[in-house]
């Protein structure tokens, strides 16, 4: 048994880890990609030589601090079970918390630890719209890992589309790197970028990057089309144009192109913390369902910790921060460090979190779900492309008497797939809150094991029957 | 097939979407659906598929065909493919010398 | 306060249901309560298997009736339906002891009706070509089939409706006084009639009528892979019955069985245990060796309440007239609509076509009737 396992290797769980290890505590460090870095911070595969910039800086930065400590990192790991803590039968003591992962050889390891610190990172929100689903439509984080960790295209004339600063990011950087940008389409109006300025101050050197990413899109003549929205994407067989309007509505503009990569924000993971019941809350300007901390990013749940964007989106700046608090507070309830070493550690790092969060929480407001988007969605839209349900089949659910994501969930099959209700269940929940009064009411699906979808021939491994602990018969 | 005429139609442009002026490993050779591809060993396979100008990367069995790649970082499942008969997430999986891709 | 009921319906599961849609065809003015959504528990997470080979003996002629009506659930619901699937199913054993276990079993089921042959592992073979030849022998029962279960609340609210049955979801009881008035958390309610049918909540349901009726709960786990190629094409089972395995028509292969996860009727169903979810995939993948290809996506609980014998608590609740109770039939799911139309018979005032099971059996001697 280890002291302190830490669920995901972005720049909250390397932080996380490295301070808890530097404590002395023993750590595991868990990730399913192949290196340490998570998504900002990615790391470029070996024997790369990418050009550097401020965020490969920062994601070095930790990668070395996480080497040089104690920590053990797992990569290549796929964490498909939780367990242990509060989920053990009535009336018994909290177990140790329980990870299975699938190792990169598909063998299945088991790790206890005594503490749980979960930095799961978020994933894209992409509102659904007519042609989504076509081949050269894809995710504006995914074309950043594109761009920075693999240096491709995702192809040569591209429009970018969505909402945040990563739109200007990948938007520059397509274009820096001889991609043809057809055209930024954002949903925020210019007002809502003016009236993030005074919280934008704190980072002066955000500040200019935007700025410099805008300038050279101006420069190169790129239309950036401000309260615009992607009606549809159209082509045969792969995506060859899109269709762009005001958001107000009015007349649409056609954009030929070979790639679409389009976000609407980033929606914390809470997959961990939802399958050990730990208490959450909608916080729309987060990203969505947060999980309740205390101010030392202690869940409800005893020794569970939620820290990075995955508690609640605050940017990759602001992450570390958020990992060392988290970590302090594990090693203080663990006994491993007293009252006042964990008061003189902390404060640095919560000062830290305060600072950075400035920045990155407007930014993650400019990100929040737009209810407006979802709205215009036609009926006959494939919003869980897994199950190939449409808006009208989940508002007919609705109307069949289903009003909590569970139940439309079982009425439709949305969210039953293979990516587990991820790509789909921010506009499936804002179609059932339109109408039950909240995404408070509409609630979220329960959280379950496996928490990936997990190859059943690595999980089987060799085995005998008669090892299978086939339990007691029923009476006949 | 379907996939091959979706590299049909951005290869007509250029030979691949690799960003040019980076050291990069040297090309292994690997195959998807039949075809030889070469891509820098260790680049993840579904950014080697899009560099090669392939996006549909197979029909599927979900409702909303087909599959392609979408969020790049294992969450989606849309970029399921079979590596060496096995399914895999072509996000997840770098490229290897010699490895047998197909759809799945 | 407005006229009371002529029966309150307490539990909105497939029991409940069938109970309530059958009592106000019956011209009964019937209200039916849930303090959550309609079959949200166990009849809406089940495994929706209609197999006679995991119906205990004594239930088997019920679960033939239900079969049938499940088959023709549109007809008789409105047009509400399960997508009910009528395939055969086979048992199978591996080991010796499971060939003594299944002939045993096969005999008594046999005996209550259920048309099971016991078949070698060739002919076992032609009915499931998906199946391991590792299987030494097995049950073949031609009627089999299974249901889309978390289509059951979706199915039968609108014949409800339709039957004047006031549903009222998300109305938790409280407590029951005599007469009847029931308290709930939307305010008091009077009925004339009362049934339980609250699944493992019965034994709670009870106490407020100051019955003792204890209910174990099963923590029922079900694991299901995502889309396949077809890989089977009947409902597949071991002679123990700690396996279900179907697959539907959209490809996906469900696994269940009744391997124990962690819960309770407080918490729920609280998380499956690693080596239960392992054990119970391995079983699948020893029985159709296809499986080792897939990639299992989800897992659930569902909890199943079980009387002190096994048995179904069905019947008129001593010493309370006009209160009525229905639960706790093994694999109650299968047998559910039909259990809850002849209750209905009986509180109507007929002889039930079938006998009930009344819980006199279950109680100490001075609460019994």
């Amino acid at each position: 048994m280890i002291d302190i396992a830490v669920l995901g290797a972005g720049p909250a769980g390397m932080a996380a880890a490295t301070q808890a290890a530097q404590r002395g505590a023993s750590v595991v460090l868990f990730d399913e990609s192949p290196a340490p870095g998570g998504q900002v911070y990615r790391a470029a595969p070996a024997g790369y030589a990418m050009p550097r910039d401020a965020d490969r800086a920062e994601g070095d930065a930790l990668r070395a601090a996480l080497a040089a400590s104690n920590a053990v990192v797992r990569t290549g790991h796929r964490v498909w079970g939780v367990g242990g803590g509060p989920l053990v039968p009535l009336g018994e003591a909290a177990a140790p918390f329980r990870l299975d992962a699938l190792a990169p050889d598909g063998s299945n390891t088991i790790t206890e630890a005594r503490a749980l610190v979960l930095a799961t990172g978020t994933h894209e929100r992409i509102i659904p719209f007519p042609g989504w689903t076509l081949p050269g439509v894809l995710g504006l984080a995914a074309a950043t890992i594109l761009l920075k960790a693999n240096g491709v295209l995702p192809g040569r004339r591209v429009v970018v589309a969505g909402a945040g600063p990563l739109l200007y990011a990948v938007a520059a950087k397509l274009a820096k790197a001889g991609a043809t940008v057809a055209a930024v389409v954002d949903l925020a109006a210019t007002s809502e970028w003016i009236a993030a300025l005074p919280a934008l101050m704190a980072r002066p050197d955000l500040l200019a990057r935007g700025a410099a990413w805008r300038a050279s899109l101006t420069l190169k003549g790129v239309p950036v089309l401000a309260a615009h929205r992607i009606v549809a994407a159209e082509g045969v067989g792969v995506l060859q144009r899109v269709r762009v309007a005001p958001l107000a509505g009015g007349d649409y503009r056609v954009f030929d192109c070979d790639a679409l990569t389009i976000g609407h924000g980033l929606v914390p993971a809470t997959e961990a913390t939802r399958a050990f019941r730990a208490a959450h809350r909608y916080v729309a300007e987060s990203g969505g369902w947060v999980p309740v901390l205390d101010e030392d990013r202690r869940t409800s749940i005893p020794l569970l910790y939620a820290c990075g964007d995955g508690s609640g989106v605050r940017g990759a700046a602001a992450a570390p921060a958020s990992g060392r608090v988290a970590a302090l507070a594990a090693l203080r309830d663990l006994g491993l460090i007293d009252a006042a070493s964990h008061a003189t550690s902390r404060a640095s790092p919560a000062a830290d979190f305060a600072r950075a969060s400035r920045a990155g929480g407007a930014m993650a407001r400019m990100m929040a779900l737009r209810p407006a988007l979802v709205a215009a969605i036609p009926p006959e839209t494939i919003i869980c492309r897994c199950e190939g349900v449409t808006r009208a089949q989940i508002e007919a659910a609705v109307e069949d008497g289903a009003t909590a994501m569970n139940q439309v969930k079982q009425f439709t099959r949305c969210g039953m797939g293979p990516c587990q209700g991820r790509l789909c269940g921010e506009a499936a929940a804002e179609l059932v809150a339109a109408r039950v009064g909240g995404r408070e009411k509409a609630g979220f699906a329960t959280g379950r094991v496996p928490l990936r979808p997990v190859a059943m021939d690595a999980l089987l491994g060799d085995f005998d029957y008669a090892d299978i602990p086939v339990p007691r018969p029923a009476p006949i | 097939m379907d996939a091959i005429a979706g590299r049909d139609m951005l290869t007509s442009v250029a030979d691949d979407l690799r960003i040019a002026g980076m050291t990069r490993p040297a090309p292994v050779a690997f195959t998807f659906d039949g075809v030889e591809l070469r891509a820098p060993e260790g680049e993840s396979l579904a950014a080697a598929l899009i560099a090669s100008g392939i996006r549909r990367l197979g029909e599927g069995l979900d409702p909303a065909r087909p599959r392609a790649a979408l969020c790049m970082m294992g969450v989606c499942q849309q970029c399921l493919v079979r590596v060496d008969g096995r399914l895999a997430q072509s996000c997840l999986v770098p490229v290897r010398a010699g490895m047998l891709v197909a759809p799945a | 306060m407005s006229a009371p009921f002529d029966v309150a319906v307490i539990g909105a599961g497939v029991m409940g249901c069938s109970t309530a849609l059958h009592l106000a065809r019956a011209g009964m003015k019937t209200v039916l309560l849930d303090r959550g959504a309609i079959c949200r528990e166990a009849s809406g997470v089940n495994a929706g298997t209609l197999t006679m080979q995991m119906t205990r003996a004594a239930l088997v002629p019920y679960a033939l009736r239900a079969h049938e009506m499940w088959m023709r659930m549109a007809e008789w619901c409105d047009g509400g339906h399960v997508q009910a699937v009528d395939c055969p199913g086979l048992s199978v054993a591996f080991t010796e002891h499971e060939i003594a276990m299944l002939e045993e079993r096969a005999h008594f089921r046999r005996q209550a009706g259920a048309p099971i042959e016991i078949v070698s592992t060739a002919r076992a073979r032609e009915i499931e070509p998906g199946l391991s030849d590792k299987a030494l022998l097995a049950g073949h029962c031609p009627i089999d089939g299974f249901t889309s279960a978390y289509l059951t609340g979706r199915a039968f609210r609108p014949a409800l409706l339709n039957a004047g049955v006031e549903l009222r979801e998300d109305t938790a009881v409280r407590g029951i006084q005599p007469g009847f008035s029931i308290d709930t958390e939307a305010g008091e309610l009077r009925a004339t009639r009362v049934v339980l049918a609250g699944g493992v909540w019965l034994q709670d349901m009870a106490a407020w009528l100051g019955i003792t009726l204890p209910i174990k709960v099963l923590i029922n786990q079900l694991v299901v892979t995502e889309r396949l190629p077809p890989v089977m094409r009947t409902v597949l089972g071991v002679a123990s019955g700690l396996l279900s395995l179907k697959q539907y028509a959209n490809g996906t292969v469900l696994i269940g069985g009744g391997w124990q996860g962690i819960g309770d009727r407080e918490r729920g169903g609280l998380a499956v245990k690693p080596d239960s979810f392992l054990g119970n995939v391995r079983l699948a993948a020893h029985t159709i060796p296809a499986l080792r290809d897939a990639r299992v996506v989800r897992s659930w609980l569902g909890l199943e309440a079980e009387t002190a014998d096994a048995l179904p608590a069905i019947g008129p609740i001593p010493g309370v007239p006009d209160a009525w109770i229905i639960g706790s039939v093994h694999s109650g799911y299968t047998s559910g609509p039909y259990m809850g139309k002849l209750l209905a018979q009986a509180i109507c005032g007929q002889a039930p076509e079938l006998p009930l099971f009344p819980i006199d059996r279950l109680l100490a001697k001075d609460q019994a009737a």
